[in-house]
């Protein structure tokens, strides 16, 4: 009897299925991309994405305007490996992906769902953009989205990819969330497209350059990945996800099936760093050798190289580390690194990720470039971020620590709850040449042979305060440790800093200098 | 689920038909049922008897579409998703972008430490050319150019350590 | 032999099975060796502190270095080996060749000296005509050896083979010679007391190389007759003799197709293959190496040695057969070492130890005897098939290739062995081959499948669940932090 509204029902089905039609998904394909049901399937755990909003369309009256089930966007809940998530795919082979009305209120919904439930929210973009067709309505659609994506951050874990276009008004959702992923040569982000560059300023650039993957995740820093294809966009999405909690409220999981041992000592570290202080190396060897099975996600790679971020565990906890990199500007701090470690450091305040700072930085980058753009704001973030933090904060000195670079790098009086330090520390006010200039000015300045003084009275400088225990003995460094054991004290101390609990005073939000 | 071997390229259907307390299951693979009893399971380390026969199973790597494994200690990859895989590695059969595509990256084929750097950018370098030099386990190793060209980009930096697949240079 | 024991160890080395197993254990400095295991100074400030007799240097690092056996010596710690003067003489290849031909010995073609210089080298190498080896005047153990098969490959290598001796041996002089093609490397084993008792102990065959470093090595060789034995057996005696050689040593020969033989060195040091000798001599050569070091006479004479059966070993080394012999290193979270009748394994793996990246890539020794060849040759294979490594890719692939393998079977090697019959090509077809038809993928298949339901959350650790996985049931959800502890390492990613 119900048997013919069942066959409706299947025939509606379908046609939702089929999202644009057989042509279009050849089309799709044939730019070697993956249609949106496809790149669910990717994502998703076998058998576990239920759709909602299936049979949405739009409401314009425009006859042009071919009415589609889903509107162009499928919105939904799955598993990524077990873990409950939101996600909304944008479906180019629909209108081209265009955002509409009705589409923003899908957005918004499944936004909204997560926030109730706590579960991360994932997005991947490939999208013509707005729908000129439905006018105001469509920026009506994106403004509803955005409002989503800040009343969301901070609550809940919000990642985006980039699998197309994205251009005009629509990339500041990808914006507001807390990671991006771009895939090569696929993902463009930008807000006004190469022709009305062209037109307007008489400057000749390609989609790639202004707003492709590699830009954005070099120059920018608008991308914190770039993901060669997008089976390894997938694959990186569900890498972030195991580093981090479900929301605001919960903790990152803890690995019970984590093999390196807790107490793990590594004689390497104890003459890992060369002899010269002014020789660079890579942290990154550091890292590996004190993180669980040296595994080491790192967050934004090729942008503001000069300092590395990223998750990792330790003792089976989730951590976000933070270092510089010698290897780069010698370590120095500048507006770009000071941008993202400073923007890390609250992603991991936000859902309680533990914060570790290695340091090794001679200070900030000079130079009328940097003082121009601002390095005075932009490295105040850094500071404010520290402060701010709640979350457990270690801190261990490894090399140079010089002047506001020291303190910006986590330093004790910031709020860090344990600092290390090791042997080999330099925490000075400036270091040795400069300091030498500026105190003895006179005297070299009369002298014949400053370079001989100059030389002698550094060294002089570096024994006499170039060290940890100046910093030890008035308590600002809790102890200084020997390299080989960093591991198990870093361990010992997340262990015991687990159950902090930290309070602030009340208030809306602070001002930090954006 | 759909899985795919390469080996014999073949593809396999498979299910979960029934799954009872004692671990016991039975799987049905390309329209065949097949009993299998769970003696072993943690994250990467399976143990089980299937169809009589006992295997041991280490999982290497697990991705979205590849699982690499270790049946009774010989390698063996399968792989899930395979129709959607070659769509895109269709795609990337086209040159790159911007992003540089791997007939212009020089990467490095062990894992090891920059020990020297034998070029510049902007440099000139026939097929053969020492681009970098690694040290790994006593072995000083070089990395050549595959191919006549000239230097576009220098990715590594002298005592950066680099892992295996790492690109080392960009070659225009 | 009741004598106490004293290792040295370096930052890496700290929990290395010589540390554990001797009665004093000292550090001798960071991981790099020149820091550590060559720092002779050092070495002999802490043989002194901790008043040793003797230092028994072992094979590579400063076990051919006559300035450390000088050290000893001066020190009164005796070097249990032969004399500083013996080393200097064996140890520059070149001033060891002339001595060779005045004593009758046969010897290879090539450069008369050491080159200085890449123009000279490429002078030579222009007349003796490509290919040519470049070898390092200090080498040994197949290090700071190149072929050159043209003039552009001669001047880059030229530049890395003195590096690379410069790093392992302190020191780089380099000379020229001309690669021979299709012959064997042929070893006898000899050893000489303080009375000038020479002894062989027989021949070993190691022409399975891959750039100039061993790979396989066994004895009896193939190709070796009784007579013939014993003719180059007493060469090889005259050759210790000549440069006046104390305790064990190794006389190397290449042997052509003809059967001629030509001296190349004489390694001054036990060398990595000596359990080979030793099991089919049933000798013990390091306890002999002390006895000799400490005064006492050889206990056998040259008839009373015999050669019993077959013995081949192995040299496992951390690296990719797969991937041009990439060095891995890492952890070795587990292994399972081979044992049985006639299987020995000389290793300084356990289970959770660490390969480092500092040192050389021989992990394991792997060595079989048999009464016969084949018996020999089986047991290997079988070892292999047990000796399970995780963490690190090893060589154990192409050595069940190679005892598989019809030539090596019928005794037809040379030391382009692995090239002439594309070895490695067969390896990795044999590889793929595991799986060549359908029975054989399907318990991986259900692998998969019980994969994928277990990182949804929904099997557990083997114990028996209460609720079937949800491909066909809304089943309880378990607590979602369980769901992803158990895989961290796969948030669905690779490494």
């Amino acid at each position: 009897m119900h048997e013919e509204k069942l066959k409706q029902f299947y025939e509606r089905k379908l046609t939702a299925e089929a999202g644009g039609g057989e042509d279009k998904i050849d089309s799709q394909h044939s730019k070697g991309k993956l249609t949106a049901r496809e790149r669910i399937n990717l994502l998703l755990d076998s058998n576990s994405f239920t759709e909602l909003d299936k049979f949405v369309t739009h409401r314009s009256d425009d006859p042009e305007l071919k009415k589609f089930y889903g509107d162009g966007l499928i919105t939904g809940f799955g598993t990524v490996n077990g873990r409950q998530v939101f996600v909304y795919v944008y479906d180019f082979t629909v209108l081209g992906g265009s955002l509409g009305e009705m589409a923003g209120k899908k957005v918004s919904k499944v936004m909204s769902h997560a926030m109730k439930v706590g579960c991360p929210v994932i997005g991947i973009l490939d999208s013509g953009g707005a729908r000129i067709q439905e006018g105001v309505s469509s920026l009506d659609g994106y403004g509803d989205i955005f409002l989503k994506n800040a009343l969301a951050s901070g609550v809940v874990p919000q990642i985006t990819a980039s699998i197309g276009p994205c251009a005009g008004g629509a990339v500041y959702s990808p914006a507001m969330t807390d990671f991006v992923i771009m895939v090569e040569n696929v993902g463009q982000m930008f807000v006004t497209g190469p022709e009305v560059v062209k037109q307007v300023l008489s400057q000749d650039v390609t989609f790639e350059e202004l707003g492709g993957a590699k830009t954005h995740a070099t120059k920018s820093g608008v991308a914190h990945f770039i993901a060669k294809d997008e089976i390894d966009c997938m694959d990186k999405i569900k890498t972030l996800l195991s580093y981090i909690p479900q929301n605001n409220r919960e903790e990152p999981a803890l690995a019970t099936d984590n093999i390196d041992d807790f107490n793990r000592v590594d004689q390497k570290l104890v003459n890992i760093l060369p002899e010269n202080p002014y020789h660079p190396y890579d942290i990154k060897e550091i890292i590996n050798k004190i993180v669980d099975e040296g595994r080491f996600f790192e967050i934004h790679e090729l942008f503001a190289e000069n300092i590395v971020v990223g998750f990792a565990r330790m003792g089976g906890r989730s951590v976000g580390l933070i270092a510089n990199q010698p290897l780069f500007l010698a370590g120095a701090l500048d507006i770009h690194s000071s941008n993202k470690a400073a923007r890390f450091i609250r992603f991991c305040d936000s859902f309680n990720i533990p914060i570790i700072t290695l340091v090794d930085t001679p200070g900030y980058l000079p130079g009328a470039d940097q003082e121009h753009n601002g390095i005075i704001r932009h490295g105040s973030k850094l500071l404010f971020a520290y402060c701010e933090a709640t979350v457990p904060k270690i801190t261990c000195i490894i090399g140079k620590a010089y002047g506001g670079a020291y303190i910006a790098m986590g330093s004790k009086n910031l709020g860090t709850d344990v600092n290390y330090a090791w042997p080999t520390a330099e925490i000075a006010v400036l270091g040795p040449e400069a300091a030498i200039t500026i105190m003895h000015r006179k005297n070299l300045k009369n002298s014949p042979d400053a370079v001989e003084i100059k030389k002698n009275l550094a060294k002089e400088y570096r024994n006499k305060f170039a060290n940890p225990y100046i910093a030890a003995e008035r308590g600002t460094i809790d102890l200084v440790i020997d390299p080989m054991e960093t591991r198990p004290m870093i361990i010992n101390a997340l262990n015991v800093l687990s159950s902090k609990k930290e309070n602030r005073p009340w208030k809306k939000h602070g001002n930090i200098n954006l | 689920m759909e899985i795919k071997s390469d080996d014999i390229k073949t593809i396999f259907h498979g299910e979960i038909v029934e799954f009872d307390k004692n671990n016991n299951l039975i799987l049905r693979i390309d329209d065949k049922k097949y009993e299998l009893k769970l003696i072993n399971f943690t994250s990467n380390f399976l143990e089980f008897i299937f169809d009589n026969s006992f295997y041991e199973i280490r999982v290497l790597e697990s991705t979205s579409t590849d699982l690499k494994i270790l049946l009774n200690g010989n390698p063996l990859t399968l792989k899930k998703h395979s129709k959607l895989a070659e769509i895109i590695e269709k795609a990337a059969g086209r040159g790159g972008g911007g992003g540089g595509s791997s007939l212009n990256s020089i990467s490095s084929q062990i894992p090891g430490r920059v020990i020297s750097i034998s070029i510049n950018r902007g440099d000139s370098v026939k097929k053969g050319d020492n681009i970098v030099v690694l040290e790994s386990m006593k072995m000083q190793v070089a990395i050549k150019s595959p191919r006549d060209g000239i230097i576009k980009e220098l990715k590594v930096k002298e005592g950066q350590s680099i892992s295996r697949n790492d690109v080392v240079a960009v070659l225009e | 032999m009741e004598i106490k024991s004293v290792s040295i160890f370096s930052d890496e080395d700290a929990s290395s099975i010589h540390v554990k197993r001797s009665d004093e254990t000292y550090h001798v400095g960071p991981a790099s060796p020149s820091q550590s295991y060559l720092n002779m100074n050092k070495i002999i400030e802490i043989a002194i502190s901790a008043g040793v007799d003797a230092i028994h240097p072992g094979y590579g690092f400063l076990s051919e270095n006559e300035t450390f056996a000088e050290l000893c010596e001066k020190n009164n710690i005796i070097f249990i080996g032969p004399k500083s003067h013996a080393m200097e003489l064996t140890g520059d290849k070149m001033k060891c060749k002339e001595i060779m031909k005045k004593a009758g010995v046969p010897t290879v073609p090539g450069s008369d000296g050491v080159v200085e210089d890449v123009e000279e080298a490429v002078e030579i190498a222009t007349e003796a005509k490509y290919p040519i080896l470049l070898k390092s005047a200090f080498g040994g153990g197949g290090r700071g050896i190149r072929l050159a098969k043209n003039e552009q490959e001669l001047r880059q290598e030229f530049e890395m083979a003195s590096a690379e001796s410069r790093a392992a041996f302190g020191k780089s002089a380099l000379f020229v010679e001309k690669f021979l093609e299709k012959i064997r490397h042929i070893e006898f084993q000899l050893i000489r007391d303080l009375s000038g008792n020479t002894r062989h102990l027989f021949e070993r065959e190691c022409s399975i190389q891959r750039r100039h470093q061993k790979l396989i090595e066994m004895s009896p060789s193939p190709v070796m007759t009784t007579e013939k034995r014993k003719e180059v057996g007493e060469i090889a005696k005259k050759a210790a003799i000549a440069v006046g050689y104390l305790n064990a040593g190794t006389a190397e020969f290449l042997c052509d197709p003809h059967g001629n033989f030509y001296f190349i060195e004489i390694n001054s040091r036990l060398q990595v293959e000596h359990p080979v000798t030793e099991l089919v001599t049933g000798t013990d050569l390091v306890k002999l190496q002390i006895s000799v070091a400490n005064e006492e006479e050889l206990p056998f004479k040259q008839e009373d040695l015999r050669l019993n059966g077959c013995a081949i070993e192995c040299r496992i080394n951390a690296e990719d057969p797969l991937y041009e012999f990439a060095p891995s290193n890492g952890k070795v979270p587990y292994c399972n070492l081979p044992y049985g009748p006639g299987v020995r394994v000389d290793t300084y793996l356990y289970p959770g130890c660490t390969v480092s990246g500092f040192y050389d890539s021989l992990v394991a020794k792997l060595i079989t005897w048999g009464s016969t060849f084949d018996e020999s040759r089986r047991r290997m294979r079988n070892a292999l098939d047990e000796f399970i490594i995780d963490g690190i890719n090893t060589t154990i692939p192409l050595y069940k290739t190679i005892m598989n393998d019809s030539h090596f079977i019928n005794g037809d090697l040379s030391t382009d062995y692995l090239d002439r019959f594309s070895i490695i090509d067969k390896m990795n077809s044999e590889i793929k081959n595991k799986f060549n038809d359908k029975t054989k993928i399907l318990p991986g298949v259900a692998a998969v499948m019980l994969y994928s339901e277990y990182i949804k959350g929904n099997i557990n650790n083997g114990s028996s669940t209460s609720a079937p996985p949800s491909t066909f049931s809304n089943a309880a959800r378990k607590n979602l932090n369980n769901a992803n502890t158990s895989n961290w390492k796969f948030g669905g990613v690779a490494y």
